[in-house]
């Protein structure tokens, strides 16, 4: 499990680097593009893990930190970007999340947030995590 | 491009949002009521920031991103009482 991101954020940094360079390098894009279904898979797998608590849990934080009214909806698939959040925002949300779980999220995964679901996902990630090491 | 996903950001946009971690991260070895009034202050400077400066001055946005990480390592190396003193810096880039 812990092996899934460490891939997932290699195979996006070379995508940015073949998409910078020259039209040469456009060969080996081919075979990167066929590595990303392969993570969509690994995504979904992980996003029946996340537990309704963790995702209430996330949807209450995220209310509270962007001060949204009670009757805004926070669904789990509700993108930050479109409940009004900006990128320092965002950068607030991860925070807060770490100190109510207790947990740390790496700077290249907190940037790979977009969704309550995302996070909530890797929030149970890390928490198995922390509980292992324990 | 697996762009649809996530917004990209540029090499220049992570360093701020990681500067910004950093203060965030620094805040919270405070005592509550400081940390409380740095996160306020750093918070209003970056939106200030963000909304005043055009994305695309990277002189200026790199010459305040060097400026903020000295002031992340003062915040980091003196104690929460003598916050004032970078309460005072960043009241005087307001003056500006």
């Amino acid at each position: 499990m812990a092996a899934v991101p460490v891939t997932c954020v290699r195979l996006t940094t070379s995508m940015q680097i073949v998409g910078k360079t020259s039209a040469l390098k456009l060969v080996p894009m081919g075979r990167n593009k066929s590595g990303f279904p392969c993570l969509r898979t690994s995504r979904f797998q992980i996003s029946c893990v996340a537990k309704p608590e963790t995702v209430n849990k996330v949807c209450e934080i995220v209310k509270t930190q962007l001060a949204l009214g009670a009757d805004t909806v926070v669904a789990p698939d509700s993108k930050f970007a479109s409940l009004g959040a900006d990128s320092l925002d965002t950068v607030e949300i991860v925070m807060t999340l770490e100190e109510e779980f207790g947990i740390s999220v790496e700077e290249e995964n907190s940037q790979n947030i977009t969704t309550v679901q995302e996070a909530a996902d890797l929030i149970e990630k890390l928490v198995e995590k922390k509980n292992a090491t324990a | 491009m697996g762009a649809s996903r996530a917004q990209k950001l540029s090499g220049i946009q992570k360093q701020v949002l990681s500067l910004y971690r950093g203060f965030l991260r620094t805040a919270r070895s405070k005592t509550p009521e400081n940390r409380v009034h740095i996160e306020s202050l750093v918070s209003a400077e970056f939106r200030r920031n963000a909304q005043s400066i055009d994305r695309k001055n990277f002189l200026h946005i790199e010459y305040l991103l060097r400026r903020g990480k000295k002031q992340l390592d003062q915040l980091k190396t003196v104690d929460s009482v003598r916050l004032s003193s970078s309460n005072v810096e960043i009241s005087d880039t307001q003056k500006q």
